[in-house]
């Protein structure tokens, strides 16, 4: 329970931030860059988008999933196991394109977006409580 | 108010409002117990179908919180929500705890007020 609370919340945080980045690219806004100056180097990059789809949409699609499927399982709507199969998968796959996403500014892009490596950060610390979670059980 | 901390506000509501609601469709009935019996006698509908409102309600507040659309209104139905949960809830231990989210839902409301709407309180 506590953990699917901190994944919920960790999620929730995700979904705010995508949607802030959306919100600016739609309205051709620059996102405010807390740390750094190159968050548009990154974000208007041309690794900005996996096949068609830009990764900001991507990491929202993703955060929706994992909190709609943690409250799948804090309900208790069946069938359990599968949900929690997929929450494992899709975090599991979400930090490791995050590390692949993390590669790419460090060495390819060289330029460091303060949103990117929160995102990546959330998605990691999603991993750290998954892992936890298993270890404690 | 600080752009930021106005965000880190909005998005912790988000969560427990969200979360709240979540908590009370998981078990409904266990909610109920918070409610004065006086109040349980002027329900229209039973405990548990004005909890699953509630819950749904808490939601809806929440997302809107979180997606910052119309953020000034989830706010105003935030703290209307509370008003209506510290009155049919009565004095308890964690009257407190309802205070704090009602003022913080206040001072989110009040930031994202519409230039119009403010403007015609400076009035």
């Amino acid at each position: 329970m506590t953990s699917d609370a901190l994944i919920f919340t960790l999620s929730a945080i995700g979904i705010s931030e995508t949607v802030y980045l959306i919100k600016k690219r739609l309205l051709l806004q620059k996102p405010i860059c807390p740390i750094g100056e190159n968050c548009l180097a990154v974000l208007e990059s041309k690794y900005n988008k996996i096949f068609i789809i830009q990764n900001d949409v991507l990491g929202l699609l993703f955060y929706i999933a994992c909190s709609l499927i943690t409250v799948f399982l804090v309900i208790g709507i069946d069938p359990l196991s599968i949900f929690n199969n997929i929450i494992k998968i899709l975090i599991i796959g979400g930090s490791g394109i995050s590390v692949f996403f993390t590669y790419l500014q460090w060495r390819v892009i060289k330029a460091w977006c303060f949103w990117c490596l929160m995102s990546a950060s959330t998605i990691w610390l999603m991993g750290i409580i998954l892992l936890v979670r298993g270890l404690i059980k | 108010m600080n752009k930021s901390s106005f965000h880190i506000l909005r998005i912790s509501l988000a969560i427990t409002f969200i979360w709240i609601g979540v908590l009370i469709l998981k078990n409904p009935e266990s909610w109920g117990g918070y409610l004065e019996p006086w109040a349980v006698d002027f329900l229209p509908v039973s405990v548990t179908q004005a909890l699953l409102g509630t819950a749904i309600l808490d939601i809806l507040i929440g997302i809107l919180f979180l997606i910052d659309w119309l953020t000034w209104f989830a706010g105003f139905m935030a703290s209307l929500h509370i008003i209506v949960v510290l009155t049919v809830s009565g004095i308890t231990d964690i009257t407190v705890r309802d205070i704090g989210l009602l003022t913080a839902a206040l001072v989110v409301m009040i930031e994202d007020l519409p230039i119009y709407m403010k403007s015609f309180f400076k009035k």
